[in-house]
């Protein structure tokens, strides 16, 4: 069955919620509207206003009813309608579900999730990546699927799994991948990395929509004898700290890419994770591509200047190959 | 526990009604609140254009103070501020309000959980004294009939989440006082292990307790979110939390109380106006006369009791329980009263005017308990009030020495734990699978309503 990535989410959580009668969702216009991007289309005349609930305009109210009904063995799904907005309920999340695990032994099973990320001209405030904000919250799994076959999966698995996982959805995919998506029932399992591309040169080592840019650099390097390895992350926590060594053994030479802002970046954190586990094997220095230390901009020429490109990651890797 | 109820099974989810011979609707009266109707003057009379609103107050006297901050010079001409109070502080202390529903038996057994209170925090102090307390003492003196007494009104399967002048509803729950104290201590034994202290920790087992965070206001929408878990499983439980004047100044109040309101749950939210928030008093956090007047603005019943009178806490508390058990939405307490000690230990609270400390001192939530029991209504001689508080201070001292040999944890504890993971804990719904009911329409692909392109 081909489906677009947008259709692989909403056809998975729908599955879990025929599944599981622990799981259902809340979120902003979600119902009979079906939700912003129109995720949970059709939701509420199958499962009903009390399973599939329009929520006030309250990213607080949101994140706490969603733990407190978690507490009592429940499975909620919290739609965010931009992941930007998702800063509303942050202490909600840092402070209350990241760290209750730890602290008092309360698992706290619930899912928040919504779209992220550039590329589609939705200015400062509809176009952030803020995946970095989680990754620095131990107790939560960040999640960031690059391919309808793995959002699908990925999104079963968070509803399954027993911890609290942040889903970030890439807008830009939404509508515009589409892959063969098995019609039985799968999952992919958080926390483990995989090779989009197998090459030999050097890796670049990415997620989400980058996956999709990379893909592109190495078709175009590719007719230059530069033969690149793709190592998409799929979850950005934890991270795959075995996949990441097993490409920069194989390769040598190590390209990060990711959307969000350099500083601070995920990118840090991965060559950081090579220096500890694989220093001797770098024959070159680790190369950073990510978006500029600024917010992201609003019209189109300074979004396409503020995003990483096709054309960055292949001046890049020419760059490092010939290093 | 209090009085014993039925359990209510969760709210009928709509009335079925015909429309014309060939459709059928159905409302969903179990997730969002009805609408309500206003009461307006008649049409034709002067105030045809006002609208009322009711909001009960339970007082048997209605002390109103008002905070000034105040500059004055010293002898060097130097100025300095400080606060002023001004209002009538020579009033009588009022009765008891004899309770609605409490027994004599029930009545003692809340006063025995307010002694253990006191008692307990008691201890505490000189644990803190003899240097066995990591960090600070937090108190509810003052405070201890609206903690328990509150927390009395619930029933087993109800939930609740303290905030930290509430270490009495952890008594009333069914916590022992060598867990608070362990918690304070930072303790091997204790609730967290040493990973947390104070009355931050929980129980989702056994005492239906959330851990309270430090951040004022968060339980809010999370004790509403209990109640709608619980409600998706068929049970309509009451889930009770406090707030302070001052906590409940935070953005996330507003939206916790607004969720439990339009989605009609169970939240028993106990406004715990003690006058002073740390150091600000009440006027610099609030307009209105009275925080129970919010209740208006989210459409849901307010109710004013005095925080010292055991009785009025219960009986407010115990409407709101029932109300909760009917599937009839939240309802705002605002007890009021005095936070008779600092912030924390540390605290000396020089900023209070003494007018007020002695006004309230002779307001003791205690003090009037055991007096409207053993001499208003005989309900303890002196001699089983004797016995009474010295079974309290045995079991206090039986609970410090267990909590006091307690281990500390070792370095290597403060690591795991911040997943679950390999089947750690088993997940299921705690009243029982949620009866789903599922509609005829099937999976369709969306159709491409694109919001960015």
């Amino acid at each position: 069955m081909q489906l677009t990535y947008l259709e692989a989410i909403r056809q998975g959580i729908w599955e879990e919620m025929e599944r599981d009668p622990t799981v259902f969702c809340l979120g902003e216009d979600i119902g009979i509207y079906g939700g912003a991007f129109k995720v949970t289309d059709g939701f509420i005349d199958r499962f009903g206003p009390e399973r599939v609930i329009d929520t006030p305009i309250a990213e607080s109210a949101i994140v706490g009813a969603a733990f407190g009904a978690s507490l009592t063995g429940m499975r909620p799904v919290a739609e965010f309608q931009f992941m930007d907005f998702i800063a509303c309920a942050m202490n909600q999340i840092s402070n209350m579900v990241a760290k209750t695990h730890y602290l008092w032994g309360a698992p706290a099973p619930l899912v928040l999730r919504g779209p992220s990320g550039g590329y589609v001209h939705g200015g400062p405030f509809h176009s952030q990546n803020p995946e970095m904000w989680f990754v620095h919250n131990p107790g939560l799994k960040v999640i960031c699927p690059a391919t309808p076959y793995d959002a699908k999966g990925l999104i079963k698995a968070a509803i399954r799994d027993n911890n609290p996982c942040v889903f970030f959805e890439h807008k830009y995919l939404y509508r515009r991948i589409k892959e063969e998506v098995p019609a039985e029932d799968y999952v992919v399992p958080i926390g483990k990395a995989r090779l989009a591309r197998a090459g030999t040169d050097l890796s670049i080592i990415t997620y989400a929509a980058m996956v999709h840019t990379a893909l592109e650099a190495a078709d175009i390097l590719s007719q230059e004898g530069i033969n690149l390895e793709i190592l998409d992350l799929r979850t950005v926590s934890p991270l795959d700290r075995e996949a990441i060594v097993q490409t920069v053994k194989k390769t040598n030479k190590v390209v990060i890419l990711h959307e969000h802002s350099r500083t601070g970046g995920l990118a840090g954190e991965i060559a950081a994770i090579i220096n500890e586990e694989a220093f001797d094997e770098l024959d070159g220095p680790i190369i950073r591509i990510a978006g500029l230390d600024s917010a992201i901009p609003f019209s189109p020429p300074q979004e396409h200047h503020y995003l990483p490109k096709v054309e960055d990651v292949v001046r890049e890797s020419r760059r490092l190959k010939a290093y | 526990m209090g009085n014993k109820k039925a359990k209510s099974k969760a709210g009928n989810n709509g009335n079925r009604s015909r429309n014309g011979a060939t459709r059928t609707a159905v409302n969903h009266g179990g997730t969002a609140a009805p609408g309500r109707s206003v009461e307006r003057s008649s049409p034709g009379s002067p105030n045809h254009h006002l609208r009322s609103y009711e909001i009960r107050d339970y007082r048997l006297e209605r002390p109103e103070f008002s905070v000034h901050q105040l500059t004055e010079k010293d002898i060097q001409g130097r100025e300095h501020v400080r606060y002023q109070v001004s209002g009538d502080f020579d009033a009588p202390v009022p009765p008891i309000r004899d309770s609605k529903f409490l027994s004599k038996q029930q009545a003692v057994e809340i006063y025995r959980y307010m002694l253990l209170n006191r008692k307990m925090e008691i201890a505490l102090e000189n644990l803190y004294k003899q240097g066995k307390v990591v960090g600070g003492v937090y108190f509810g003196l003052g405070q201890e009939a609206c903690s328990c007494a509150s927390a009395y009104a619930l029933d087993k399967d109800d939930w609740f989440a303290p905030m930290i002048r509430n270490q009495g509803a952890l008594l009333v729950r069914g916590f022992g006082a060598r867990d608070t104290m362990m918690q304070y201590m930072a303790k091997a034994d204790s609730p967290t292990k040493g990973r947390d202290g104070t009355s931050h920790f929980g129980d989702i087992e056994k005492r239906n307790m959330i851990s309270p965070i430090s951040m004022l206001g968060d339980l809010i929408p999370v004790l509403s979110g209990v109640a709608l878990g619980a409600r998706l499983q068929g049970r309509n439980v009451a889930a009770m939390t406090w707030i302070g004047d001052g906590g409940q100044s935070t953005g996330v109040t507003y939206e916790g109380i607004n969720f439990a309101a339009v989605q009609n749950l169970g939240l028993v939210l106990v406004v715990e106006s003690n006058l002073w928030a740390y150091s600000t008093p009440s006027n610099m956090q609030y307009r209105c006369q009275d925080l129970a007047e919010r209740a208006i603005g989210y459409g849901i019943p307010g109710v004013i009791v005095d925080g010292t009178d055991s009785c009025q806490v219960y009986d407010a508390a115990r409407e709101a329980v029932e109300r909760a058990h009917r599937g009839e939405g939240p309802t705002l307490i605002e007890a009021k009263m005095m936070r008779m000690k600092g912030h924390a230990i540390h605290d000396a609270a020089t900023y209070v005017p003494k007018e007020m400390l002695d006004f309230w001192k002779k307001r003791d939530p205690l003090a009037r308990f055991e007096n409207y029991l053993v001499k208003e209504k005989k309900w303890l001689t002196a001699k089983e009030n004797e016995t009474l508080v010295a079974e309290v201070e045995q079991v206090i001292d039986a609970e410090r020495e267990i909590a006091v040999n307690s281990p500390m944890p070792t370095p290597e504890s403060a690591e795991g734990g911040v997943f679950c993971e390999n089947g750690c804990h088993e997940i299921k719904p705690k009243y029982g699978t949620p009866n789903v009911k599922k509609g005829t329409a099937s999976y369709k692909e969306t159709e491409a309503a694109v919001h960015l392109k």
